[in-house]
């Protein structure tokens, strides 16, 4: 279908529409089940219980608060934890519940026991299904072709290890925790990452040229349209290209105050990119197929 | 049975008597409308033609918003009317999200305290029809089931003064839904999305 309609409202008119519902707050839940959950698999990956302790709190405080704040019956929330044989939602509850318990008990644990390591690898794989299922969630909803593509979920893994990856640079540079590898090999994982997420980015943003025309309205938004001051400065231009060119030219010699405005800056780009997407999902037309 | 319904473009005059019957028939509050009919235009200069698309929850028997719906709320029963449980419902919308028609509203906080006239001033009608809504939760077309379970049609087609709305048995291929489709290439929306509507547009 040749995109021939205009983008509407609420108005009586066929148009294409734009996706309104999920917004701030479901982007601020995105943002921090991902960092959250990021945050903890590197510190199962580099021996840091702060960087575990603090990841719990991120995804509980952080991404349970604000989906809390935006149901419209918070006081019913545990439905959501009734279907999880088709509904990505409550998979995703119920692995951010059950990452809550087997975290906890990990870091209650006597280290080396065997309820450590269970504990460790139910939270170790719970922690990446939060990581990872928002991009399922949208990639399962077929109206919006911006989101329905299986670049989502690798999308949201690569953010997710690279907020996981800033934290712990963070967590390290302040005092705040030690961990069992290198510094400068996790800030190189950074610079890795952070070029991973820029060319995943650019690929997903391909793939949409090729897509049905509401995918192509989605990305005339993005690049030319309202949504394009922010994409290009924060998403893009703060959160991944100041971001590797402060991490490659300065990085960690820079000391803590240089580590911190990168975890800033990757971390403003984080939210901006998904928000972002959230709002530039486009709706197609209800028919496209009228003929004279 | 697997009821559905046509819905004839040819007929249709752009009149929205059937947005307001089902304003009136549901009591919905202000903003709330569960069909509407938008225009739509055909072709291009100077070959150009205006059209009414009448739309309104498909109730799909593929459904995309009874699969993502994670508590249960949103339901297909056996006659293929896809129905919301306002007590399930914990108003996460991602039902909203995943309807490629966006047939769906969200109930804010606040939608059934004002009414049409605002000042915290309700007509007997909004005060009779409002406790059947919940603030905080999604709500949609329902093919009035209420009527649906009487065997009378829902109001939108009932009150078409064009016959443009068709009421019936889809998997009967003698009712009358079943023969429009069959005889005049009866279409379902956005079919791309395999959604299987219930719902079907003739030319
Ligand atoms: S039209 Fe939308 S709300 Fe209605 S059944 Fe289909 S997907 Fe669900
Ligand atoms: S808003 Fe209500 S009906 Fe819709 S998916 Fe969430 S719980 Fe289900």
């Amino acid at each position: 279908m040749a995109k021939t309609m205009p983008l509407v409202g609420e108005e009586f008119v066929a148009g294409y529409r734009l996706q309104t519902e999920w917004a701030t707050l479901i982007a601020a839940a995105f943002f921090f089940g991902k960092i959250g959950a990021g945050l903890f698999l590197m510190s199962l990956f580099t021996d840091s219980s702060v960087g575990a302790l603090v990841g719990l709190l991120i995804v509980l405080i952080g991404k349970g608060g604000a989906h809390l704040l935006y149901l419209g019956r918070p006081e019913r929330f545990w439905r959501a934890l009734t279907k999880p044989g088709t509904s990505w939602v409550a998979r995703g509850f119920w692995a951010m519940m059950v990452m809550m318990v087997s975290g906890a008990l990990f870091l209650l644990a006597e280290p080396g026991s065997g309820v450590w390591w269970a504990a460790q690898i139910i939270a170790g794989v719970t922690a990446f299904i939060v990581a990872v299922y928002d991009g399922f969630l949208m990639n399962s909803s077929p109206s919006i072709p911006l989101w329905n593509t299986a670049m989502m979920p690798v999308l949201c893994l690569f953010y997710s290890l690279l907020g996981g990856t800033s934290l712990t640079l963070f967590l390290v540079d302040f005092g705040l925790t030690t961990v069992t590898i290198e510094e400068t090999l996790l800030s190189n994982l950074e610079i890795i990452l952070l070029v991973t997420n820029l060319i995943v980015v650019i690929l997903y943003l391909l793939s949409m040229t090729n897509g049905t025309a509401a995918a192509k309205e989605s990305l005339r938004l993005l690049l030319k349209g309202s949504f394009a001051p922010a994409f290009y400065i924060l998403a893009i231009g703060v959160g991944l290209v100041f971001t590797l060119f402060m991490a490659y030219f300065i990085g960690v010699a820079g000391g803590a105050g240089v580590v911190a405005l990168i975890t800033l800056a990757d971390l403003i780009g984080h939210y901006f990119i998904f928000f972002l997407f959230l709002r530039a999902g486009v709706y197609a037309p209800v028919l496209g197929k009228l003929t004279l | 049975m697997h009821l559905g319904m046509v819905i004839d473009l040819k007929r249709c005059v752009g009149c929205q008597a059937c947005t307001i019957a089902c304003k009136s028939e549901n009591g919905t509050p202000p903003g709330v409308l569960f069909t509407k009919v938008l225009d739509q235009v055909a072709g291009e200069y100077p070959i150009v033609k205006k059209k009414f698309v009448p739309v309104l929850c498909n109730h799909c028997q593929d459904a995309p918003c009874v699969r993502v719906c994670p508590t249960g709320a949103t339901t297909k029963r056996e006659d293929g009317l896809v129905l919301v449980d306002h007590d399930k419902c914990v108003g996460c919308r991602a039902c909203y999200v995943a309807c490629p028609y966006k047939n769906r509203v969200f109930l804010k906080k606040g939608a059934l305290k004002t009414g049409y006239f605002g000042g915290n001033q309700m007509t007997p009608f909004e005060k009779a029809k409002y406790p059947k809504w919940q603030e905080g939760t999604v709500v949609k077309c329902t093919f009035c089931v209420e009527r649906v379970d009487q065997g009378l049609d829902p109001s939108c087609v009932q009150t078409c003064p064009a016959d443009a709305r068709i009421f019936g048995d889809l998997s009967d291929p003698n009712s009358k839904v079943s023969r429009l489709i069959r005889q005049r290439g009866g279409y379902q929306p956005q079919p791309e999305n395999n959604t299987e509507p219930s719902v079907y547009y003739l030319e």
